[in-house]
């Protein structure tokens, strides 16, 4: 009897998380992803950091929260998600949130219960071992957290914010102010912020609208949008999207595209982490 | 203004620095020659390609082709970084005939695009996004090869590989990272999962277990090595292959033309 678990136990679990997943494909049916909207998600985090911990305070006591930090749970998790992920690129992926055109799911990869728990476990696996060096404050582990670290907060923030994403499409008339926006399934959304456009024209390489961008808080924002000049209001990214192509120069219409993403900067923090931990790896010599 | 049908006039002089720099390499003593050439050599080829940039109007990214052109420059550079770094002999000859390969399928088969770039592409991030892939691709191609001989050898050394995968890794990730980076600002969201993502995705995790795997198990080193090939058939997977494949047809916005 071996006394600790190795890799091939770090298999056994992929293999029975990939079997649990089949079992809940075929019972529940796909993951739904837009059940994670806000306060879903903040929930789901907060239970995904406390397990974290406290498997972490626990490690002395439980082997497997012990065995769970190390390389060789990781690395099948790993093996795991790269094949699920291959499978998903040698098979034709239907748009997103559209129901898979066979009957085990892995045309909807992303909906897929045995890919979304093998990239939770992996998650989960590089959780831990953050931990571990977060509790052993060291120069020597920045290089590690940021590659580690960073990559589980953009995991994590870029999963759980997705359903908070808002993209929505605003169509506003010279002279006048709108509040009112439409979504990919033209549902009509009232915003707290509203838009009144003073004048759209076209310059040789760029299509420009004059703006005033009201709040409810009280905020007025007067400036110009242009394409890939996007403005931000209180959390608005607001693009230039479109205009009344009939009339080009002399259109009254300006339409904009506006991205709600309350996570982003989180996102873009484990980004940058991840970034800086690329550039260490040029400089460490050894591993 | 230069084109494509000019490409054999820079090419032959570069091909024959880096011939006779790559020759030199194998005897010992010649060191300075072999760095004068080799960087003569890229000199000659850079210019073609800064030339081809300003002739074009745009960086010279879009087509197979264009793309090709920057493999055969990085190769040479990742050969004589490597050559300097750890003194492997053959490596100069290696990365010489495989960047003639890609020279020859270039000039008896240009891709041959117009002037324009469509407006997604018309963006500050997308020259280093794929420059740095370019990069990548030669230095994890470099790490294969290294992967091919050892496999072939009774004393296996991996060092080599171990540092070309790391620095080839690196420059995956940031190449990766600015591509989510720049998706994010032009289409509004990090990663789409479209398949040239998703090979991306499945090959970066592939080189991040070649990278585990040698802490875990660094006496173990023949599977480390056929799992590098196995890193490399995915890399051109994304690189070309999804061209090709059924699954990906029509739905990336990444298959060059």
């Amino acid at each position: 009897m071996r006394k600790t678990w190795g890799m091939t136990e770090g298999s056994v679990v992929c293999c029975v998380l990939v079997a649990v997943g089949m079992l809940l494909q075929v019972s529940a049916g796909p993951v739904r992803w837009d059940a994670m909207a806000y306060p879903a998600n903040i929930v789901v985090l907060a239970v995904l950091l406390l397990s974290i911990l406290s498997m972490h305070l626990l490690r002395g006591k439980v082997r497997l929260f012990r065995w769970m930090a190390t390389l060789q749970a990781g690395i099948p998790a790993m093996v795991a998600c790269a094949m699920l992920t291959v499978l998903m690129g040698v098979t034709r992926q239907v748009p997103s949130g559209h129901q898979p055109t066979e009957p085990i799911g892995i045309t909807a990869m992303l909906s897929f219960w045995p890919f979304v728990l093998s990239y939770l476990w992996l998650t989960l696996l590089v959780g831990m071992v953050c931990m571990t060096r977060l509790v052993q404050p060291s120069w020597r582990n920045i290089p590690f957290l940021l590659n580690h670290l960073g990559l589980f907060i953009a995991l994590v923030a870029g999963t759980l914010g997705n359903a908070d994403m808002q993209q929505l499409f605003m169509t506003t008339q010279e002279g006048k102010t709108e509040w009112r926006a439409v979504d990919a399934k033209h549902h009509v959304h009232e915003l707290p912020i509203a838009i009144e456009l003073h004048d759209f024209y076209i310059e040789p390489r760029s299509f420009t609208s004059d703006v005033t961008v009201y709040t409810k808080s009280g905020i007025t924002v007067r400036d110009t949008i242009r394409v890939n000049k996007p403005l931000s209001v209180r959390g608005w990214k607001i693009y230039q999207y479109s205009y009344d192509e009939t009339r080009g120069n002399e259109s009254d219409i300006s339409v904009f595209e506006l991205v709600r993403d309350p996570w982003l900067p989180y996102v873009y923090l484990g980004i940058l982490m991840m970034l800086a931990g690329a550039v260490t790896l040029f400089i460490k010599n050894k591993w | 203004m230069v084109s494509w049908n000019d490409l054999w006039l820079f090419a032959l002089p570069a091909l024959a620095c880096w011939t006779i720099a790559a020759l030199l390499s194998l005897r010992s003593g010649r060191q300075a020659i072999v760095y004068l050439l080799t960087v003569c050599g890229l000199l000659i080829f850079g210019s073609y390609i800064a030339l081809m940039w300003h002739s074009l109007e745009r960086p010279p990214l879009r087509t197979m082709g264009e793309t090709r052109l920057w493999y055969s420059f990085f190769l040479p550079l990742v050969g004589l970084i490597t050559y300097g770094r750890w003194r492997y002999r053959w490596v100069l000859l290696f990365s010489t005939l495989l960047s003639a390969v890609f020279i020859c399928i270039n000039i008896m088969k240009p891709e041959i695009h117009s002037k324009e770039m469509m407006p997604a592409l018309q963006s500050p991030w997308f020259a280093p996004h794929v420059i740095i892939y370019m990069f990548a691709y030669a230095t994890t191609g470099a790490a294969m090869l290294l992967s091919l001989w050892q496999l072939s050898r009774r004393d296996k050394d991996l060092a080599g590989i171990d540092n070309l995968t790391r620095v080839g890794l690196a420059f995956l990730t940031i190449g990766m990272l600015f591509g989510a980076l720049w998706a994010k600002e032009a289409w509004g969201t990090y990663w789409s999962w479209d398949p040239k993502e998703t090979w991306a995705a499945a090959t970066w995790l592939c080189y991040l277990i070649y990278v585990h795997w040698r802490r875990c198990r660094p006496a173990s080193l023949r599977p480390a090595l056929l799992w590098q090939i196995l890193c490399f058939i995915c890399l051109q997977m994304c690189w070309w292959g999804i061209n090709y494949l059924p699954s990906a047809q029509g739905l990336s916005a990444h298959t060059y033309q």
